[in-house]
């Protein structure tokens, strides 16, 4: 259960978790930085200085009232569907390997791969935005072809470009 | 085995495999044979199609393929600016201290000639082409390559042709200029006699088809000389826009079974290609260094060019017959060599490139200040003050990003050479030990690769 | 490698008894089915295993024992227990037991030939029995067959479950010789109402078919597939909507069963879809009809289209003088603008003697909101065509005219560099003109050259109007392909049954003690909701024009006309 810490690819700082539930089950647990209260309030009076200054232009009070409204709606959208707080890994001896990533809101999104599937782990490079970064992924087998990858699926996705 | 110390270069053009060409191979070459003086080397060049991101070839030769846009003719759009954040990601991850531009149609050479030096980094530059004076494109390459390389450590030609063009259209000091003949692996481009038809007479052409390579000229030639002989057959290797002024010649005169086009070639069937022919005919309207004149000579073929550029320096009076750039000479040139048909082989002098790299290594990158007088006093009033400009708002860029990234975030690559090129030493070996073996059937063979002597182009300063 | 034990949770508060269920020993792990308790009689016991394999086709055999011990530990029992392993000849003998009301389980191997007895690692994973089989992981069960090579895979599991259907189908309350604990299926009494549904279903669904069969009888008779008329069906979206809900109806009602999971939803994804549709068109409806609203639409539609006409007029008035301060050919100019301007007087007539008519069309018209909102929606497409049937007409003399003259520039243009077009090998070829052609060429192309920019201004305004209109008619064919083709009723179960729409499975880890072995709680991992519509969605009869935003705009420069409604493979017109 110890917890270590690091810096992803753009300096963030991140927390890695690994748990040894028995001799062939553990978790690794990457968490990446909370929703600042300083860059969310950033934002939100951002936006509202700007629906205030339109609001002093256009003089309808329809503008206040749809800035709060999707204000709203963009911070639900982003906890719910794009901002990731968590992402963990569970490796399950002879059974499989699952990827599980965390949203702020608590939805989780899951994905099992069997360890039949699984043909091989390793660490590759990638150009990611204007940046070039090392990724961990795992290379699936195609059931058709023995020799050939099906799918690359990378870990820790978001963690590492963030 | 490493003389010296061991750089860490970054070969960076806008021309690399899959493309193929003169330059790709030059660059190819170059990179195999720094790493097995145990320098860390990796390309940087733009995506072709799919090919995209990190690809690692022979001897772990690193090649970084940018996304970035092709603009025109295989080169990437410039602004100065874009590549800026990239470049320096891999310069800092790779830890790269020379920076080598190849071709001055590369804008990318140009943008990471730029940015090297604002990061301070050494950078050497080769030329490979020749350029006029005249027409409003050359004056305004000419001008773009007075200013990017008014500051450039050492520039490299081809030929000494190419180093007189270079020095006049840049200005520069010659004193800065070496001239380093390229090179072909003669193991790789062998005579075959036996893949040749003696009943005929074939002449080979392996170029690309533009207007550059002459190829109006080749469609004057083929008819004529048809005409004249008989049993003379043509075989043109290559793809390009006047691919359609050939065919036109094959239809018209009734050449289908004379004349094969071959389309664009691979570079490992070049040979299979050069071995089946008798001579090999250039037609360059401009050249600095013909590759393929000397891969065609290795190869045993009688080589017949035009006397443009860099050529006459390339292979001794014995191996090549010129002509003038005109229909009538080339064919008079042809149909001397008909007669006369003999074989010859050149040496391959890559490791003069090393010198290069330790002398520039010593030498002080200037400082901002002395950078922005030399670009105002060298390149002119206009065209100075507006790259000085660049260059400030190009280094307030970095030191924007550097507070984004900082250097000690980027992590550092992994040489795929292993420590001290320890995963590649043991294949090195292997290949000398293979070419020493070889019966000394020519004359490159007979000289050491490594050691070879100084080649008749070089001279140092 | 490690043990793994696939326990079902309804098997957790059994009474003590023995597992039955499969040994997969390519994964080296034991999934149990059923727990048979105390007491039996082993010859039974065996003969009942017997009859299921038999059945079902699964090797199911005795596992292991199960001991629930509610007080403290009999020793007697636990011994009995062990004994059972000699009865029951099983490698390796599984030996589950619960104390009290903890949470840990005490699971043990025992090896009986191998003497070294080997510390094995053990995984108990808890499944959900129920939820398993409705998740449909398992392969399809007529293509079972070749199960070997896939008895590596967790599949497997999947499919033992589901494949012991019959063991779960018998009655809870029948009195048999073994007394188990399972996953009881709601057996028959839950389902006799959707029994009766099914039978009732049958005559309704022979009625729909033989209407159907009436009904694309007349519209496959020859008298409406002469030519005029069929090229008239072609384009209208309404007759195309209507044979799309025709094709529906006639899987909906077709008496073939749903040979699998895929065709069922479909099957369900479309009934629900029209029956919402048609909701959807009632409601319209009746708003239509309740306040004479179709009176107010009449009045306002003919002065629309009086109004239209108007404008067009004007613009037509502003581009025969000098457009924008633009000097245009003046001759050519007023040719194209009075040709407009005849053909806007013709309109404005047509509408005069169509206007008392109009509220009674809209009147029937509206009567065919009751087959859904959809043909509600393409008939409004439709209306909208023939109302700007005018602004089509001038965009395609814009786009003739303009086209021509592109091509003929094109084709001079060639002249001038020496090269023509060579039709036979579609390149172009270098070609040596002759005096006389190279100066009518010349002369040409400066007459060309010079009525350009006129016939550019006159096809720019009319496309503009064009591609308006075509961006309505997008946007309501848009909608009508939303709701034709939104599986709503795999979103409905996506939403209140996820586990029927499974992607996969997930484990949870549950809580542990040291010593005692892992537990894991297998679930149904849901399909994410963009994913059901991407599955499920039904297709839909128009495809989406191929072209990409450049083609179009390719389109465009070149004098090409383009089309709001799809290419059916032959080009049009």
């Amino acid at each position: 259960m110890a917890e270590r810490r690091y810096r992803s690819a753009s300096g963030a700082p991140l927390a890695l978790r690994c748990r040894q539930h028995s001799a062939s089950c553990r978790e690794l647990a990457v968490r990446c930085p909370r929703l600042q209260l300083r860059s969310l309030s950033a934002v939100t009076s951002a936006v509202w200085l700007a629906a205030y200054g339109l609001f002093v232009l256009c003089e309808n009070s329809v503008v206040l009232s749809a800035a709060i409204f999707l204000m709203l709606i963009g911070l639900i959208i982003y906890l719910h569907c794009v901002k990731i707080d968590q992402e963990s890994l569970l490796v399950i001896g002879s059974l499989g390997i699952q990827l599980t990533s965390s949203y702020a809101s608590g939805k989780e999104s899951t994905t099992f791969i069997e360890m039949s599937q699984v043909k091989d782990v390793v660490i590759n490079e990638a150009i990611h935005m204007q940046k070039v970064i090392y990724y961990l992924c795992i290379l699936l087998r195609d059931p058709q072809d023995p020799q050939g990858v099906s799918e690359v699926v990378p870990l820790f996705q978001v963690s590492v470009t963030e | 085995m490493a003389a010296g110390r061991a750089q860490s270069v970054c070969m960076v053009s806008d021309f690399f495999y899959p493309n193929m060409g003169g330059v790709e191979s030059h660059i190819y070459q170059l990179s195999q044979c720094l790493i097995e003086r145990g320098h860390k080397v990796l390309v940087v060049t733009h995506a072709y199609g799919g090919r995209k991101g990190v690809r690692y070839l022979t001897n772990g030769l690193k090649v970084y393929y940018l996304p970035l846009r092709v603009m025109y003719n295989q080169s990437t759009a410039t602004t100065l600016f874009h590549s800026l954040p990239l470049l320096r990601y891999i310069f800092v991850r790779e830890r790269v201290t020379i920076v080598h531009a190849h071709s001055s149609f590369s804008a990318m050479a140009h943008d990471a000639l730029f940015h090297a030096k604002i990061m301070g980094l050494r950078t050497v530059f080769t030329d490979h082409s020749l350029f006029g004076f005249a027409d409003v494109s050359s004056v305004l390459t000419n001008k773009l390559l007075t200013v990017s390389l008014c500051d450039t450590n050492h520039i490299i030609c081809v030929s000494y042709t190419s180093k007189e063009n270079t020095v006049l259209r840049a200005a520069l000091d010659p004193r800065i200029v070496s001239v380093i003949p390229n090179a072909v692996d003669p193991t790789d481009f062998t005579p075959d006699p036996s893949r040749r038809d003696d009943s005929t007479v074939t002449i080979v052409v392996v170029s690309r088809l533009v207007y550059r390579k002459g190829i109006d000229l080749l469609s004057g030639i083929i008819p004529e000389l048809c005409q004249k002989y008989p049993e003379l057959h043509f075989l043109v290797g290559g793809e390009g826009p006047k691919r359609i002024v050939l065919e036109e010649v094959r239809e018209r005169y009734q050449l289908h079974d004379r004349v094969r086009l071959l389309g664009a070639l691979e570079h490992q069937d070049v040979r299979d290609v050069l071995v089946q022919g008798h001579i090999f005919l250039n037609t360059s309207l401009t050249e600095a260094f013909c590759m393929a004149i000397v891969e065609a000579a290795s190869c045993g073929l009688q080589v017949v060019s035009t006397r443009v550029g860099g050529i006459p320096e390339v292979l001794p009076e014995d191996l090549i017959i010129l002509c003038e750039p005109s229909v009538k000479s080339l064919c008079d040139g042809i149909e001397k060599a008909i007669a006369q048909l003999r074989s010859g082989k050149l040496p391959s002098p890559e490791s003069v490139h090393n010198k290069v790299y330790e002398r520039v290594a010593d030498e002080v990158v200037l400082p901002m200040d002395e950078r922005l007088d030399r670009l105002i006093s060298h390149c002119g009033p206009v065209t100075g003050y507006i790259f000085a400009l660049f260059a400030v708002l190009s280094f307030l860029f970095l030191l924007f990003l550097r507070w984004m990234t900082p250097d000690s975030v980027i992590d550092v690559a992994i040489d795929a050479t292993g420590p001290n090129g320890a995963w590649t030493k043991h294949c090195f070996l292997g290949k000398r030990e293979r070419i020493k073996e070889e019966p000394p059937s020519s004359r490159s063979a007979q000289m050491e690769r490594t050691n070879a002597p100084v080649p008749r182009g070089f001279k140092a300063c | 490698m490690v043990l793994k034990v696939f326990f079902p949770s309804c098997c957790s508060s059994a009474e003590s008894g023995i597992l039955i269920g499969r040994w997969i020993s390519e994964q080296n792990s034991a999934v149990i089915l059923a727990v048979v308790h105390f007491p039996f009689i082993p010859v039974q016991v065996k003969h009942y295993l017997r009859e299921v394999q038999q059945v079902t086709k699964v090797s199911v055999s005795v596992l292991g024992s199960w001991n629930n011990s509610k007080q403290e530990k009999e020793e007697s029992l636990s011994e009995f227990l062990e004994d059972l392993g000699t009865i029951f000849s099983h490698e390796p003998w599984i030996q589950i037991s619960k104390e009290g009301d903890s949470k840990f389980w005490n699971c043990s191997t025992l090896q009986k030939q191998s003497d070294i007895h080997r510390e094995e690692e053990i995984i108990l994973v808890y499944y959900d029995q129920r939820k398993v089989m409705l998740s449909h992981l398992h392969p399809p069960l007529d293509t079972a067959d070749h199960g070997a090579e896939d008895a590596s895979k967790l599949s497997a599991i999947f499919n033992t479950v589901a494949n012991s259907k019959v063991l779960f189908m018998t009655d809870r309350y029948d009195d048999g010789p073994i007394k188990m604990t399972h996953w009881q299926s709601d057996g028959i009494e839950a389902s006799i109402i959707v029994e009766l549904m099914k039978q009732a279903s049958v005559p309704a669904c022979m009625l729909l078919t033989f209407l159907l069969s009436l009904v694309s009888g007349v519209c496959n008779s020859r008298v409406l597939k002469f030519w005029p008329l069929s090229f008239l069906w072609s384009k209208l979206s309404t007759c195309e909507q209507l044979g799309h809900r025709l094709q529906h109806l006639q899987v909906i009602s077709s008496s073939k069963k749903a040979q699998n999971q895929t065709q069922l939803m479909r099957k369900a994804n479309i009934f629900v879809s029209l029956l919402i549709d048609v909701a959807l068109g009632i409601l319209l409806m009746s708003w239509l009809y309740r306040k004479n609203q179709i009176g107010h639409l009449a009045d306002t539609l003919i002065p629309v289209a009086d109004h239209v006409a108007e404008e067009l007029q004007d613009l037509l008035q502003w581009l025969m003088g000098a457009p924008a301060g633009l000097k245009m050919n003046r001759a050519l100019d007023q040719v194209l603008g009075r040709f407009f301007l005849y053909h806007i007087h013709l309109w404005i007539s047509y509408i005069h003697l169509m206007s008392p008519f109009i509220e009674m069309i809209l009147w029937y018209v509206g009567l065919s909101a009751c087959l859904g909102l959809t043909v509600a929606l393409c008939i409004l497409s439709d209306i909208i065509a023939l109302l700007t049937f005018h602004i089509y007409c001038f965009y395609v003399y814009g786009a003739r005219l303009y086209c021509l003259k592109i091509y003929g520039l094109s084709s001079l243009w060639r002249l001038f560099r020496g090269k023509k077009w060579n039709v036979l090998r579609q390149r172009v070829d270098s070609c040596s003109y002759d005096l006389d052609q190279l100066f009518i060429g010349t002369l040409l192309f400066t007459i060309l050259l010079f009525l350009l920019p006129t016939t550019a201004l006159y096809y720019l305004v009319f496309t503009l109007l064009r591609l308006l209109v075509v961006i309505v008619q997008g946007l309501i064919h848009l909608l009508v392909d939303l709701i034709n083709s939104v599986p709503l009723y795999s979103i409905i179960l996506r939403f209140c049954r996820s586990y029927r729409l499974a992607a996969g499975v997930k484990f949870r880890v549950l809580e542990q003690q040291d010593g005692k072995p892992l537990r894991l709680l297998m679930q149904i991992n849901p399909l994410s909701y963009g994913n059901v519509v991407q599955t499920y969605r039904l297709p839909t009869y128009s495809c989406y024009p191929k072209d990409s935003w450049t083609s179009l705009c390719k389109k465009l420069f070149l004098g090409e006309l383009i089309y709001p409604w799809k290419h059916k493979g032959e080009k049009q017109e």
